[in-house]
């Protein structure tokens, strides 16, 4: 994904997707971001409350949950209906991303990244009762969404056509 | 390839998300607050759905001062720039009647023909004199005057193809022409970064498209190579015909096609190809012939050759120039020809005597010494923007030079900062670029002296103090250790 550090430049094949909304992501420095905007997340939450590291990485688990679930398996279509006449107006963004294509580094990624949430915040709260049913659910519908097999499946209609 | 410092690219990601979650929270808000408003549209569809046009209302309309400043003279290389104000944070832009003479580094002047020319200017005003401002009929109908059949005559041989067919529009012609040559069950196979009106184009000819890596003969045959393999999709016939569409100076990042390769390898696969020339026709090559003369390559090796007549000829248009058949077929099956009004008289004399001069049949040499002066003129801006530390695209002697900015915050903070010390530039952002590409494009003219350019040099050394203070390697190294230090310490004295 390119060397870090100040000096280094990154270098990466332009990408080929014609897709506005979702070209974005396959540019270098994306996954870098979204694991630094989570720990910050976290330091911000444990400074400004005075809670135990375990309780923060709850609130953080499940705003992240809220947040993504939102932006990535609920809004459809793209921010620019004008440009691309309204294409991807079915799509949610995960559906969009990588041009439709299922298991790419992407999406294992961000497949990957909920789970790995789950495992420190139930570590670091030791399993204990209320929080880790609410992050077991958290990372359930999460992973669960994101399998290749709920592509373009509306459960019971649910947030089904325009 | 695209290259920037992995720093820019983590800062400008994390400020693009978030200029995005500002511009949620108001939407939030604002859903919030409308809930209890009434309703008078009652039964009808929204005109926008939801996010459609989220970018429009959050993004751009808070830098709306940038884009679209109405101008009050010709684009010559000083013009007088409209002054407006706002009320309301730029949602609401209301003109003044002041103007200011700023240096223009965003016309497409590359010529220098936009302002009055002593050759062209009096032939245009005896030709509206003569032939009025417009024909008020379709080509097909009343509207073919001599100047017309002068002019696709002229084009022709200037560009060295058979024949060539002129147009009121650049745009349209693309968009028009593209599906008259290619229907269902052709193959359109266009780079990654055409231009929109190469896009359009081809979404409506019906035929599929496919798109390869930008400027890459390799990749290129890569695609071909698959598509012939797998022929139509779902049925697996072989195609009917295959064109691929390439532009000769790509507008946002000023470098030159590949041409030789690319025609190599479309020639050895069978498959058309479409040159668009809008930004290099009469600005490259040694004696303006664009791409084609500047890298070696014969016309008669690219079928369909595109270009436009506003940037270097000082108009606006199109023409294709093809073979007779190609041509002909044009004429007879082409809407932009058959039901669209055709090229206004003045315009077409204004390119007439354009080419005349660029060709040196005004009986001066103007033309070449223009030739001269835009190279000269690129190629001086470009390598003293570099020795500043500015980050420019573009290849040597192309008169197009986008400096890199990456950050959405800069782009005001430049755009507004030069206007401020008399320099009109052209930003651009996401869409048209790519989303941590964000870049300013300078469009060099012939007409800038030496004198305007190191003015404009000036003005950016002082812009960069001003905006770039810190580099951008320093600046992501702050942005990233600072809050640590702030929420580390303020952590120490709360819990840990």
């Amino acid at each position: 994904m390119g060397r870090r550090g100040a000096s280094y430049y990154v270098e990466a094949p332009p990408p080929v997707d014609v897709n506005k909304n979702t070209e974005w992501f396959m540019y270098p420095g994306v996954w870098t971001t979204y694991i630094l905007l989570l720990f910050f997340a976290w330091l911000l939450v444990l400074s400004v409350s005075g809670c135990s590291p375990g309780t923060a990485w709850t609130v953080v688990n499940l705003s992240h949950f809220a947040i993504t679930y939102h932006f990535f398996h609920w809004k459809k279509g793209t921010p620019f209906a004008a440009d691309d006449q309204g294409i991807y107006n079915r799509l949610t963004w995960w559906e969009q991303i990588d041009n439709g294509q299922q298991l790419t580094r992407n999406r294992k990624f961000l497949t990957v990244v909920p789970v790995v949430l789950y495992l420190i915040t139930s570590h670091l709260t030791d399993y204990k009762q209320p929080m880790l049913f609410f992050n077991t659910i958290t990372v359930v519908v999460l992973v669960v969404a994101k399998l290749p097999n709920m592509h373009k499946v509306r459960i019971f209609g649910i947030n089904a056509d325009i | 390839m695209v290259r920037l410092p992995y720093t820019t690219a983590l800062t400008t990601l994390f400020s693009y998300g978030l200029l995005f979650a500002f511009g949620q929270l108001r939407d939030f808000f604002r859903q919030l607050i409308d809930w209890f408003k009434a309703n008078d549209v009652k039964g009808y569809a929204p005109i926008c759905l939801g996010l459609e046009d989220f970018y429009v209302r959050r993004l751009y309309m808070r830098i709306q001062d940038c884009f679209g400043r109405p101008i009050a003279s010709a684009p010559d290389s000083w013009f007088d720039v409209v002054e407006r104000y706002s009320n309301g944070s730029d949602k609401t832009l209301k003109l003044t009647s002041n103007t200011s003479r700023c240096l223009n580094l965003g016309s497409y002047n590359y010529l220098g023909f936009a302002a009055a020319d002593e050759y062209c200017t009096p032939l245009v005003i005896e030709s509206l004199k003569k032939y009025s401002s417009s024909t008020c009929s379709v080509r097909v109908d009343g509207g073919t005057t001599k100047l017309h059949t002068e002019l696709e005559e002229l084009v022709a041989r200037f560009v060295g193809k058979p024949s060539s067919i002129i147009f009121g529009m650049g745009y349209a012609t693309n968009s028009t022409i593209i599906p008259c040559l290619v229907g269902r069950g052709g193959l359109i196979i266009s780079d990654s970064l055409n231009h929109n009106s190469i896009v359009n184009g081809a979404r409506g000819s019906g035929a599929t498209i496919r798109v390869f890596q930008h400027n890459s003969p390799a990749h290129l045959e890569e695609v071909l190579r698959e598509q012939i393999a797998g022929g139509q999709p779902r049925t697996h016939r072989p195609w009917k015909k295959i064109v691929v569409i390439v532009e000769g100076i790509y507008s946002m990042e000023g470098e030159l096609c590949k041409l030789p390769e690319i025609i190599a390898v479309c020639k050895k696969y069978k498959a058309y190809t479409y040159l668009d020339e809008a930004h290099s026709i009469g600005a490259v090559g040694q004696s303006g012939r664009g791409v084609c003369e500047l890298l070696g390559v014969d016309p008669a090796d690219v079928d369909i050759m595109m270009g436009t007549f506003t940037k270097s000829f000082g108009s606006c248009g199109g023409y294709i120039a093809a073979s007779k058949e190609i041509i002909q077929h044009l004429k007879l099956s082409c809407p932009a020809h058959l039901y669209a009004t055709s090229m206004s008289p003045p315009a077409v004399q204004q390119v007439i005597s354009a080419i005349k001069v660029i060709l040196g049949e005004d009986g001066s040499n103007r033309g070449a010494q223009k030739l001269v002066r835009i190279r000269e003129n690129s190629n001086f801006f470009r390598s003293e923007l570099t020795k500043m530390g500015f980050e420019v695209l573009g290849d040597n002697d192309s008169p197009i030079m986008p400096i890199m900015l990456y950050n959405p915050a800069k782009i005001p903070a430049f755009s507004r900062e030069c206007l401020r010390q008399k320099v009109a530039i052209v930003t651009v952002a996401f869409p048209a670029t790519p989303l941590l590409l964000a870049r300013v494009r300078i469009c060099i003219s012939a007409s800038h002296t030496r004198e305007d350019l190191i003015n404009a040099l000036d003005v950016s050394a002082f812009v960069l103090c001003r905006i770039f203070f810190y580099s951008h390697t320093r600046k992501g190294i702050l942005i990233l250790i600072v809050p640590i230090f702030v929420i580390i310490h303020s952590g120490y004295q709360q819990s840990w």
